[in-house]
């Protein structure tokens, strides 16, 4: 008996240790399973036995354990990026994109080739849609954002996808998504649409290019004929003010040129009147002396000595020649 | 004392084994179900919820209730005028009758399978059946902003009213008939009628991106390098134009300045000689006799010493040369 009782008593004791360690564990399986954090930017989205009961916000939350509540987290405040025609490979100082051509070509309204990319930015903004709506979501974001943008440029000729008509197509593109989302229940909320590079293809970009340079030519064509223009013009009223000043300059020396010599005349003409004859007669010498005075080579002849003009050296050389023979 | 100790863990070994044999089970929110009775549907679930079943006998077959993506392979085809394209479609589908699901298609792959073949071959007659353009728009938009300077693609550096005269690219736009949005809701509908004996709904489809196809693309290329040519060439003849124009202004406003000049220094050169006229001639017609004599001996004084002068002394200069009297 006295080996018995003390075995029994370890079997009972024994027990209950196998017993308190399975109590724990059911107990720390309750706890463990009993509690969920959800963040500040966060939803938690609750399910009982499969069927949504509540939607819970920030903070510590008690649920049933044993999976009879489940939840789901939803990040609602981030907002989110899609990037179509393009993957930022490496973000940070130095961006790296990869290209993804096959994404980006698009037909435009006028039937060319256009490669356009853009991303897309948006935010849940119904937790429990989002989660149980729509099962691809990604895939569907992507599928309707591509569709619109492929519409719009459908719409539009290329030049004014490529200049004028960005922004209307990126309203004009969230518009078309938000609505298609909501037809869906996808409980999304696209805040934006963005453009980013939209060129032709690489094929014809010389020629684009070639635009834009006919253009700086055409500029530079202009300017050439303003420069000539501008450097003609001034030169030709500088020319012209000239022509007038020499012509004024004339007509001042004319008029004092005759005022000048007619108060000559006039006061000559005074001294003349008391003794004209005299005055002649003088007037004529002093003409004579001042045509002769200097000069030397003045042949004069006699009156009478009529034949003289034949032998007249008239200064050319063959000529005194000939006259000598 | 003891009993309820030993009873204990066997109680709950038995609940755990009901249980995993599973009688209970839990449809989740975004989920529905068909219950098979040996190879019989008895129910149909399309709420979520815990439900009973006969272990080993019913079985529950699970499908997606959310909004699925069927992603078409793009297919190249035919528009109306004989232009192949590349045309993707993608589509949005649920399933809307579990049963029928099941006992037509019973699998999520084989429904992807039947979706592919139902909406390719309306996508191909759709296509067929419609222009390029009607492909490729979705409205007219293009014919209204056709008239302004900007769909040319030339900048504000040009007057915008002189474009017209400036280039001819002849590029009109046919008016669409219906558009892409349009025709997608064709194929929609055309497709809609196939689906409903699946069990499926189909929810939209939507033309994710077309493309021409290879051998098109590159005439497509040549004719937008020659359109950009057109243009690049429109520039610099524009140019030019403007050069010659801005030469030929010069030219014209160098003449009407200078001769503007000309006339003026003329007629002041004409006023001062008319000024100089009567200056003279009031002076000279007090004595004209005296004005003759005087005018000679001035004109002698500046003309004779030039000539070579031979003479005669019959001269009245030379009177005393043969007589003192």
């Amino acid at each position: 008996m006295r080996n018995v009782t003390p075995s029994m008593f370890s079997g009972l004791f024994n027990q209950g240790i196998i017993l308190l360690v399975i109590a724990g564990i059911v107990i720390l399986t309750l706890l463990g399973t009993s509690f969920y954090i959800i963040d500040q930017t966060e939803e938690g989205v609750v399910t009982r036995l499969g069927k949504y009961i509540a939607t819970t916000g920030p903070g510590l939350h008690f649920k049933l354990p044993l999976g009879i509540d489940k939840h789901y987290v939803v990040n609602v405040k981030a907002v989110q990026t899609e990037q179509f025609g393009f993957r930022t490979l490496k973000s940070g100082v130095s961006l790296v994109y990869a290209n993804q051509t096959g994404e980006s070509t698009m037909l435009t309204g006028d039937l060319n080739i256009v490669e356009v990319e853009w991303i897309i930015q948006y935010r849940i903004a119904d937790s429990k849609a989002w989660t149980f709506n729509v099962l691809e979501r990604t895939s569907t974001i992507r599928d309707v954002s591509r569709s619109a943008i492929n519409m719009l440029v459908g719409d539009r000729a290329i030049m004014d996808i490529m200049g004028p008509e960005r922004s209307a197509i990126e309203t004009a593109g969230a518009e078309f998504m938000n609505e298609t989302f909501r037809g869906y229940g996808l409980g999304i909320d696209v805040i934006a649409v963005k453009l980013q590079n939209i060129d032709p293809p690489a094929g014809v970009q010389e020629a684009f290019d070639d635009v834009n340079k006919a253009e700086q030519d055409m500029n530079r064509l202009i300017n050439e004929g303003q420069q000539a223009y501008n450097a003609e013009i001034p030169r030709a009223k500088g020319e012209a003010e000239r022509h007038l000043l020499e012509a004024q300059g004339y007509a001042t020396e004319r008029v004092n040129n005759a005022n000048g010599e007619v108060a000559r005349f006039n006061l000559v003409y005074e001294e003349y009147r008391k003794a004209p004859e005299v005055t002649r007669q003088r007037l004529y010498y002093e003409m004579v002396e001042k045509v002769f005075k200097d000069d030397k080579e003045t042949t004069i002849i006699d009156r009478n000595f009529n034949n003289f003009l034949p032998l007249k050296d008239l200064g050319s050389s063959s000529g005194t020649q000939r006259s000598r023979q | 004392m003891k009993r309820p100790i030993i009873l204990l863990p066997a109680a709950v070994a038995v609940i755990v084994g009901i249980l995993m044999i599973g009688p209970v089970y839990i449809i989740d929110e975004g989920e529905q179900a068909a219950v098979v009775q040996i190879g019989r549907i008895v129910r149909v679930i399309t709420e979520a919820g815990p439900y009973i079943r006969i272990p080993f006998i019913d079985e529950v077959v699970r499908y997606p209730k959310r909004i699925m993506a069927w992603d078409g392979e793009q297919k190249s085809m035919p528009t109306r005028e004989k232009q192949y394209i590349w045309v993707d479609i993608t589509a949005r589908w649920r399933i809307s009758d579990p049963q029928k699901f099941y006992e037509s298609i019973s699998t999520i792959n084989a429904a992807y399978s039947k979706l592919g073949e139902i909406i390719d071959s309306e996508v191909r007659t759709v296509v067929a059946e419609n222009y390029l353009r009607e492909t490729v728009r979705n409205s007219n938009i293009i014919l209204e902003r056709l008239s302004t300077v900007d769909s040319l693609g030339i900048g504000d550096s040009i007057d915008a009213s002189r474009i017209p005269t400036l280039m001819q690219t002849g590029a009109g736009y046919e008016p669409i008939q219906r558009g892409r949005r349009r025709l997608a809701e064709e194929i929609l509908t055309r497709s809609r009628k196939m689906v409903p004996e699946y069990g499926i709904e189909l929810i939209d489809v939507v033309a994710r991106q077309i493309r021409y196809s290879d051998e098109l693309t590159q005439s497509v290329y040549a004719r937008m390098i020659k359109e950009r040519n057109q243009i690049a060439q429109a520039f610099r003849s524009d140019g030019e134009g403007k050069k010659a124009e801005w030469l030929g202004r010069m030219d014209n406003e160098r003449r009407s300045i200078l001769s503007a000049a000309y006339e003026k220094a003329e007629s002041i050169r004409g006023a001062a000689d008319a000024d100089a006229t009567r200056i003279y001639a009031d002076a000279y017609n007090k004595d004209r006799s005296f004005f003759e004599f005087w005018r000679a001996m001035e004109s002698y004084q500046t003309t004779l010493p030039k000539f070579d002068k031979t003479l005669s002394t019959s001269m009245d200069y030379f009177r005393y040369l043969y007589s003192p009297r």
